[in-house]
């Protein structure tokens, strides 16, 4: 039970991880290559149209960072509820598994009333 | 309900889940003004709405045991009134995440967060109720209770039509999502309802074989006497 509670946390941790990994974050060839096209077309700066879009897309990838974060936590602490709750449930399953056992092992063990002989 | 049964509908929550998990990272439409944290809102909404279905059934075998006195009305609503409680502390918890960035705020009194919260700390007195109380007494007294704490539900759910201003959007505007929202939306209260489903039946099967070990234990105590 607690394994497979256990692994069901890291599935689902795993493919939260696997599906956040929006493709927002530009290596800096990316940023270099995309300026010098739009550079060529357009009549501007290319050193201030490059600072422009490395600003943009620092700020964008700040604030899809800080909405990732949001969202993990969301998930993390619904999750979280679940598998404390499943986990306590094992728990008690086996405390009333180990409580009936027991119980039964002193009704055997128990001598017989005289009805019973 | 047979193990196999309870297997069936075990399968089927755990691909519900799955899937839905799929829908909301690989295909449901990223929302246009709150962007990723948007994302919440599947489970969110999801785990409130299953809070009502918790709490009802938790009312519907409240009154069904007034009338009959059966005790396993008592256990199946007891064991519903623990799992709202679970995913009414969902839907608390995982809200003022999303509050913090929507509403720049974690908590705000406003009319749907208040409600909730009140249904929540009824269902907790529901239970401090049933711990304090003698054992003959325990299951009338929190079934009154249990159908008192019902009448919460249809004043969170208008909330906002009753209330106007607060910051939680109109009822309706889960209904005219995107399509894509829309559908993964339902596949995740599908699955949060699945969930209820599986977890009632095997909270229901361990309050049974509690209760038989306490009539046993009682038996057992008698006989040593």
């Amino acid at each position: 039970m607690k394994i497979i509670v256990v692994i069901s946390f890291l599935v689902v941790l795993g493919l939260f991880f696997f599906a956040t990994q929006v493709p927002i974050t530009l290596t800096d060839d990316e940023v270099a290559k995309a300026v010098s096209e739009t550079s060529s077309e357009l009549p501007v700066d290319e050193e201030v149209l490059e600072r422009a879009v490395r600003l943009s897309v620092e700020k964008l990838e700040k604030g899809q960072s800080t909405r990732l974060k949001y969202l993990a936590a969301a998930y993390f602490v619904i999750w979280l509820v679940f598998i404390l709750y499943l986990l306590r449930l094992g728990q008690q399953q086996r405390e009333l598994d180990k409580r009936l056992s027991q119980l039964e092992q002193t009704s055997d063990d128990s001598p017989s009333t005289p009805d019973e002989e | 309900m047979g193990s196999l049964s309870t297997k069936i509908v075990a399968i089927i929550t755990a691909i519900l889940i799955f899937v839905s998990l799929y829908l909301i990272f690989g295909y449901a439409r990223v929302e246009g003004t709150m962007l990723e944290v948007q994302k919440i809102f599947y489970y969110h909404v999801s785990a409130a709405l299953t809070v009502f279905v918790a709490f009802g059934v938790n009312c519907v075998f409240s009154i069904k045991y007034l009338i009959q006195r059966k005790s396993n009305d008592d256990l199946l609503a007891v064991a519903a009134a623990e799992l709202g409680l679970i995913f009414c502390t969902i839907a608390l918890l995982s809200g003022p995440i999303w509050a913090r960035y929507a509403w720049n705020t974690w908590w705000n009194w406003e009319p749907r967060l208040t409600s909730t919260l009140i249904l929540w700390l009824m269902y907790v007195g529901y239970f401090i109720l049933r711990s304090a109380l003698e054992e003959d007494k325990r299951g009338i007294y929190s079934a009154v209770l249990g159908i008192i704490a019902y009448l919460d539900v249809p004043i969170v759910y208008y909330a906002v039509d009753i209330w106007q201003g607060g910051l939680h959007p109109d009822r309706g505007t889960k209904w005219n999502l995107e399509a894509t929202m829309r559908h993964t939306w339902m596949v995740a209260l599908l699955a949060f309802i699945m969930l209820f489903i599986l977890l009632l039946i095997v909270r229901y099967r361990m309050k049974k074989t509690q209760a038989r070990y306490e009539i046993l234990r009682q038996k057992h105590l008698g006989e040593a006497l």
